[in-house]
């Protein structure tokens, strides 16, 4: 019953989860906001009305101090504020994946110095070195993303090894190896199914770190400000009087945006982690 | 539905015991119509394969089993049903009054805190003794069992299987129970520590006086430590009586198949395999395997008392 | 400690090795000066020696406490951070602390039992509180409770300096800091405690006799403690990082606000000592949490 449900059962089951279910559906909803923005969007976000305009008819979100439609500087937004999330995420989690089978997979010297490198990187304050990089690289979204990619693959690569440890030893990869198949090849069909269902959590979770994390460098002025992220609507908001005078419309909407996409990735990730104890306890 | 022999001085009387599960799968009938009952100071061993229902109805009687779990019967134990009672109410009765000693002795012991704390948790939740005595106490308890001071103040994960079994049991005896239920207490240890183990706690359990439901798949031990025996197949009882006079002569054909396993007898197999718990067999749950299966064995058995003149013993089959 | 060493020793690096003038780069761009100065200045810093020469040099500068000089604030780096730091720890640690408290303990219970409404509806606010970006619930708190309410004071530390005043400023923002680690352990805690609330040594602590929150405390909590204490001990580590937006959001004069005005004026030197600074807390503050887990946990020291 346990291989069963590591090689195959666990996604329908998953269906069954109301977190996942909400999480789910919030999560395509942003993503297709983000993609179709050019169809769903009222105004092109750098055409220029009429400044200072409170929520009315024509701009449902009003307009900032340089007469951009907030509405569409919000949904374009999402696409800067995804593809920071995303990249950023595919990258931590692809080298954390890496680095997490090599060292549990080979063991020995390779794990010990992999295991060393990742305890460095895990001891670099990151939002600081980030802020530092930022200031001295003036980097687009981009590099951000790389950056951030570059600094958040330890936690998925703890997790993976000691998924990949545990694996290992069951008796299907022992078998695979006893008769004679290559390692890469045992690790890509045998070790990878079965850690998928610890790395798409991770790799959600890293998205929500990552979006946060763009948008709290935005608001310090050092992210890309020829994208509208949805940080960057925040400090544009602090920075040119949006707050002090109150004109909330600013920044409420791109803020709340923040939250919801960070929320359905929580609650996504919140389902497949319980979907996995399920799982192990049923073993 | 009450055991005869048990007019003297029952101590527990279940009755008609019936545990359902609702599972994925469809429902579980763990224990029907399960009814025994435990005099004072004896020693009664409830038998059977692994998968009979044994460690659910300890459970039952507890009232420790999951949500899921549907009970109906009853369970009666110094005067009142415990099968009624509330959970505060059983929360005073566990570990006082029953006690039970679980079958992964490593697993349900606290990794984090050490042994002499855990066995002398009992005295302080339920007696509110002082720290510093309830710990003095469960270390004379260790002791009688063999663990000395040191071990006392380790860890169970720095302890063998064995050790940690010695280790709830005390925690189990530690306040006097009245009752003592132990799930398998020979799981997992070697032959010669299961011997030592058993006759430390047969020792403790007559100088404290309580009564002792010992649960295992182990026909010999059950013999040896045990004055009646009840035999469990497929969650119900099939034949309950003096534990001597089951192995000198087993009515039901399931208990005869069950000793004809044991080594010195031959080691033959029963023929057939264990019927599933959700779809059991209709009538006797034995008949597929039974070799003297005949048409009225479609339909279930009553129980017989005093079957074969042994005034002692009862059996559910259609032969007596 | 190796790591202590590669990370002090990239800091001697990263300016050096910069685009730019090195000059510049460890100066900050804010700064004019005349050409001879530079020459002087050069000499003085020592950057007309050899790289070793340099490395060795800053060594015995750190060692002393020397972080350098400031030409933007016009004082000693080192000073310039010890006037600020205190601060930051008003702020951050009854926050970390109230927050760790707090946190396990509601998670804790929540984890337990959180079949009523009550608890369920605790646990997605505090959720939405969790994917909120911290600056932005700052805003929104400043917004309404000191903009819309006026209930307190929107910036700095103190106008008279006397203990309720001071008091009276930094409520919000320990508020605010303390509802985000709140949330992140109150997460955290409720799913340790559902994973361990299911194993065998809580259902013996129930057959012991044991009556609900009695099991908790006494024995699942500190199990399901153990993951967070790694977690705990970081955060002291990171506190100047953590009370960073929060400092900028509600202008208060910190070590998070230092970074933030040393970034926009370009002033290296603070940039660096600061950077060094919260290296050190964070590399002490990962040896203290292998520390403290070993002293929870018994199976590690073996």
């Amino acid at each position: 019953m346990s291989e069963a449900a590591i090689t195959g059962k666990a996604p329908e089951v998953i269906w069954k989860s109301k977190s996942w279910c909400i999480g789910f559906i919030l999560f395509l909803s942003f993503l297709l906001m983000a993609l179709f923005a050019a169809e769903i969007a009222p105004y092109d976000p750098w055409a220029r009305f009429e400044p200072y305009q409170p929520p009315g008819s024509e701009h449902i979100l009003g307009t900032n101090d340089m007469g951009h439609d907030i509405l569409s500087e919000l949904i374009y937004g999402s696409r800067a504020s995804l593809l920071a999330g995303f990249g950023a995420a595919i990258l931590a989690t692809f080298i954390g994946t890496l680095v997490g089978l090599a060292a549990g997979y080979f063991k020995g010297m390779t794990d010990e110095a992999l295991m060393g490198i990742t305890d460095i990187f895990l001891m670099i304050p990151q939002i600081p070195l980030i802020i530092v990089l930022a200031a001295f690289l003036r980097p687009s979204l981009y590099l951000i993303a790389i950056i951030m990619g570059l600094l958040w693959w330890t936690s998925t690569a703890r997790v993976v090894r000691s998924k990949t440890l545990q694996v290992r030893e069951m008796g299907y990869v022992q078998a695979a190896r006893s008769l004679g198949f290559s390692d890469p090849h045992i690790i890509l069909t045998d070790v990878l199914p079965n850690i998928l269902y610890v790395i798409m959590p991770k790799f959600l979770l890293a998205i929500a770190s990552a979006m946060i994390a763009e948008a709290s460098i935005s608001f310090l002025g050092l992210g890309d400000i020829t994208m509208k992220s949805w940080g960057m609507m925040i400090n544009n908001a602090f920075n040119r009087g949006g707050f002090i005078n109150g004109y909330w419309w600013w920044y409420l909407t791109p803020g709340l945006c923040i939250t919801l996409f960070v929320l359905c990735v929580v609650l996504m990730g919140c389902a497949f982690e319980e979907q996995e104890n399920e799982t192990m306890r049923l073993q | 539905m009450t055991d005869p022999s048990c007019s003297d001085r029952p101590i527990l009387v279940v009755a008609g015991l019936t545990v359902g599960f609702e599972t994925a799968a469809g429902r579980v009938m763990a224990a029907e119509d399960v009814s025994f009952c435990l005099r004072q100071s004896e020693t009664l061993a409830l038998v059977g394969e692994t998968g009979c229902g044994k460690s659910v109805v300890a459970s039952a009687i507890m009232k420790l089993l999951p949500r899921n779990a549907s009970v109906r019967g009853h369970a009666e134990f110094a005067g009142r049903d415990l099968l009624a009672r509330s959970e505060k109410e059983m929360a005073e009765i566990r570990g006082k009054e029953i006690a039970i000693v679980f079958q992964n002795p490593s697993l349900a012991l606290n990794p984090i805190i050490r042994i002499a704390e855990q066995v002398a948790e009992p005295l302080q939740v339920h007696e509110h003794a002082s720290r510093h005595k309830s710990i003095k106490t469960a270390e004379e308890m260790l002791h009688r069992l063999g663990l000395g001071s040191r071990e006392a103040h380790m860890y169970p994960f720095q302890f063998s299987g064995g050790m940690n079994q010695r280790a709830m049991i005390a925690t189990s005896m530690i306040l006097t129970p009245k009752v003592i239920i132990a799930d398998e207490p020979s799981h997992g240890l070697d032959a010669g520590l299961v011997d030592e183990t058993m006759k430390e706690m047969m020792k403790i359990k007559e100088q404290i006086g309580s009564s002792l439901l010992l649960i295992t798949h182990d026909l010999t031990l059950a013999r040896r430590f045990s004055e009646r025996m009840a035999v469990m197949y497929c969650g119900e009882i099939v034949e309950t009586g003096k534990s001597e006079e089951i192995f000198n002569k087993p009515l039901h054909p399931y208990t005869r198949a069950l000793l004809d396993c044991l080594p010195e007898r031959g080691f033959h197999p029963i023929p057939g395999s264990s019927p599933s718990m959700i779809n059991p067999p209709a009538g006797c749950k034995f008949r597929p395997r039974c070799p003297h299966a005949g048409e009225r064995c479609m339909k279930r058995p009553r129980i017989v008392e005093g079957a074969e003149k042994d005034c002692d013993r009862e059996v559910r089959c259609w032969l007596y | 400690m190796v790591a202590l060493f590669i990370i002090i020793s990239m800091n001697f690096i990263i300016p050096r090795a910069m685009p730019g003038d090195e000059l510049t780069n460890l100066l900050g761009e804010d700064v004019t000066i005349t050409d001879s100065t530079i020459v002087e200045l050069r000499h003085e810093m020592g950057l007309d020696r050899t790289w070793t020469e340099q490395y060795l040099d800053y060594w015995w500068k750190i060692l002393h406490l020397d972080l350098g000089y400031s030409f933007h604030l016009h004082s000693d780096v080192s000073r310039i951070i010890v006037s600020r730091i205190k601060w930051t720890l008003l702020l951050a640690l009854p926050s970390i602390l109230l927050g760790a408290m707090a946190g396990t303990v509601l998670g804790a219970l929540a984890g337990w039992d959180g079949r009523n409404a009550g608890r369920k509806i605790q646990t997605l606010l505090l959720l939405a509180v969790y994917c909120t970006p911290p600056y932005f619930l700052c805003l929104l708190a400043l917004y309404l409770f000191s903009f819309k309410l006026d209930l307190f004071p929107m910036k700095g530390f103190y106008i008279t300096g006397s203990t309720l005043d001071i008091a009276h400023h930094v409520f919000l923002p320990i508020l605010v800091m303390t509802l985000f680690s709140l949330s992140r352990n109150y997460m955290i805690m409720r799913g340790s405690v559902i994973q361990e609330k299911s194993s065998l040594y809580a259902a013996f602590a129930r057959a012991k006799g044991l009556y609900n929150e009695e099991i908790l405390f006494r024995h699942v909590f500190r199990n399901a403690l153990l993951p967070i204490i790694t977690l705990l001990a970081m955060d002291f580590g990171f506190m100047l990082s953590g009370a960073l937006f929060i400092e900028i959001v509600f202008s208060m004069n910190g070590m998070g606000n230092l970074i933030y005005d040393s970034l926009l004026a370009r002033d290296y030197p603070v940039l660096q000592g600061s950077f060094l600074i919260i290296t050190i807390m964070a590399v002490s503050a990962n040896m203290l949490a292998d520390l403290l887990y070993s002293r929870f946990d018994p199976r590690v020291k073996w």
